[in-house]
């Protein structure tokens, strides 16, 4: 179950006289992770709005599965692409079972009930995600971390080759953020699911992501396999932020360095002798 | 596991709401100031017209209990999907200047003095009728087109027509004569009394296919609850799943203002009422919601036509005031799921 996304000359503006994202080509591969990352402003959810079909390319073309993403009927992008948004709470008192089970609206027939196979889905989402045990609390009711892994449940419920997500771990515990991209991965190669995720976690995405949109500002764009998209240099030229580069076996791992940093002049002083 | 919505357990729960109602229609069509033998009721008409009186009253007041039941299921349903549609909990069957457009073509009516009728129906039916949709059209073009977001615009655009339309019938209300001054008021807070069958029937047949067609739409509803980027992502169109909610809704309410003036409380306490009991999954809050609040403004207006003996009271103010005690104790049993008491 994979499907491959292919964006080229990709152009878009909010106004029409400001663009936002200019001239962006990529391809993600079936069965591929791939992060987005780069500052506040750079437009990485405004991409991912747009691979998604919410928002309309002013030039260019978005490609699911070689066909064009305008072709698609809302309910059968629904059927190819699920999107984790960045966390809400909604207005009325959902429980987690209804939430997750909304999920397989697009595979529902006139009067929209679940069928047998649905519930699996529903039961095993639930079950993969570690919701089970608030299956029947309102979603309101569960913390930020918890809320956000049930819209995780949600999105794999709904069984599409695609996944796109919009800063997953935002709200999670250390221990709840690895076990989202645990998971995610686990996504990726036992269901080969193409996976987009925008991020601000360098060292997660450098872990986790086979490929790495590292989208600047201006419209600057770097894309590749994520060990070679970071350095140092790279990442204080789009963030602005020097960085201290460490090494776990053969990853590297990045520290930001603000003004008053411990320890800040030695490590700066010599950025390169930690690689 | 949390409990899914099985069409099974939704076909039980329907069907014991349904029996429930035929029986308080039942009971509600035997009481009343004239005391009638149930007995002679199931005799039948007999076989001069007139022999049997209590079969008489029994079918005129049914026909009373039918319109009230007709009214109060049109306007919870109505209720429940504009809460959905502009995720607005506060949001009740008059929010988009349905109230005020029927009450000005009421006010219209009466002032003129019109006393033809078209297929039954009088003057003011007809009028409140075309003013109430002449209103939702009017709100629908203006928040369609003055705003990014749909629902706020739908919103301002009620609230603004509202407002106009209000100062529009105290101006009319100011300059009435005394005997329309009281038409006016007795309609605007809302009564049911008797129609022609004819009307009763058209009406009937409307309300019930908008209401069928809300449900058929209605599981679009759930996901429109979270959001419009939500609501595209599970496959549904919110655009077009909006414009058929309302345009259904709009017509449901018209028949139902239009048959019954301004009865106010029963699309806002029922919705949240049923949603407190058997949560907020649309696949069941809008049959059940249909089916309560059929049941409540009938029992409502047997309050109101028989608590003051011959005296009848408008039956929009048994629903304001028994509608906010029974709401207030089904909070209080439920309050567990609403998160905002936490």
């Amino acid at each position: 179950m994979s499907s491959s996304i292919e964006v080229k000359n990709l152009s878009f503006g909010y106004q029409p006289q400001k663009t936002l994202l200019k001239n962006i080509s990529f391809g993600v591969k079936p069965g591929v992770f791939l992060a987005i990352v780069g500052p506040n402003g750079a437009g990485k959810t405004t991409l991912l709005n747009l691979l998604c079909g919410l928002l309309r390319p002013k030039a260019g073309s978005i490609k699911i599965d070689t066909a064009r993403i305008e072709s698609y009927s809302i309910k059968k992008l629904a059927q190819k692409v699920a999107v984790v948004r960045q966390e809400f709470v909604p207005v009325f008192d959902f429980t987690v079972a209804e939430m997750v089970s909304m999920a397989r609206t697009p595979y529902m027939g006139t009067f929209g009930f679940e069928s047998k196979a649905d519930k699996k889905f529903v039961a095993e989402a639930l079950e993969m995600t570690d919701t089970v045990q608030f299956a029947s609390r309102p979603l309101a009711q569960l913390s930020g971390g918890e809320r956000q892994r049930v819209f995780i449940a949600r999105a794999l419920a709904q069984n599409t080759p695609i996944l796109l997500l919009d800063e997953p771990t935002s709200f999670l515990d250390l221990k709840h953020q690895v076990g989202i991209y645990d998971l995610l991965k686990r996504m990726q190669q036992e269901y080969g699911k193409t996976i987009v995720a925008v991020t601000h976690d360098i060292n997660l995405t450098i872990q986790y992501a086979d490929e790495t949109l590292l989208l600047g500002a201006d419209s600057n764009y770097y894309i590749g396999q994520t060990k070679d998209v970071f350095s140092p240099q790279q990442i204080e030229k789009v963030f602005g932020v020097r960085t201290f580069t460490g090494r776990v076996g053969q990853e590297k791992f990045f520290l930001p360095l603000g003004k008053f940093a411990k320890d800040n002049q030695i490590i700066t002083s010599k950025p390169a002798s930690s690689q | 596991m949390g409990e899914i919505l099985i069409v099974k357990n939704l076909a039980i729960k329907i069907v014991l709401c349904l029996i429930a109602l035929v029986v308080v229609m039942g009971l509600c069509a035997s009481v009343g100031t004239q005391k009638i033998s149930l007995a002679k009721v199931f005799g039948g008409p007999g076989d001069i017209p007139g022999s049997n009186i209590d079969y008489e009253i029994f079918v005129i007041r049914l026909r009373r209990v039918v319109l009230a039941g007709l009214v109060g299921a049109a306007l919870a349903c109505s209720g429940v999907v504009l809460q959905a549609i502009l995720r607005n909990p506060l949001a009740d069957p008059y929010i988009l200047g349905i109230s005020s457009g029927a009450g000005l073509g009421a006010i219209i009516a009466i002032l003129s003095g019109i006393s033809w009728t078209f297929w039954g129906g009088s003057p003011i039916t007809v009028f409140a009728f075309a003013g109430a949709v002449a209103t939702v059209w009017l709100v629908w073009c203006i928040g369609r087109f003055t705003g990014k977001s749909q629902v706020t615009s739908l919103l301002l655009a009620g609230v603004v027509v509202n407002a106009f339309f209000s100062a529009v019938i105290m101006f009319l209300t100011s300059v009435a004569r005394s005997e329309q001054l009281r038409s006016t008021i007795y309609w605007l807070m809302g009564s049911i009394t008797d129609k022609d069958p004819l009307v009763l029937w058209i009406s009937g047949v409307c309300i019930l296919t908008g209401i069928i067609a809300l449900i058929v739409v209605c599981y679009g509803l759930n996901a429109l609850t979270l959001g419009d980027e939500q609501a595209r992502g599970l496959g549904i169109d919110p655009a077009k799943t909006r414009l058929i909610a309302f345009g259904f809704t709009a017509f449901i309410t018209a028949i139902a203002v239009s048959l019954s003036g301004l009865i106010g409380f029963v699309g806002l306490i029922i919705p949240h009422g049923v949603r407190l009991i058997f949560g907020p999954d649309h696949r069941q809050l809008l049959p059940i919601s249909a089916i309560i609040g059929s049941a409540f403004l009938v029992c409502s207006d047997t309050l109101a036509r028989t608590i003051f003996g011959q005296e009848q009271l408008p039956v929009g103010v048994i629903t304001a005031i028994a509608g906010g005690p029974f709401f207030l104790v089904l909070l209080a049993k439920y309050s567990r799921r609403v998160s905002w008491l936490k």
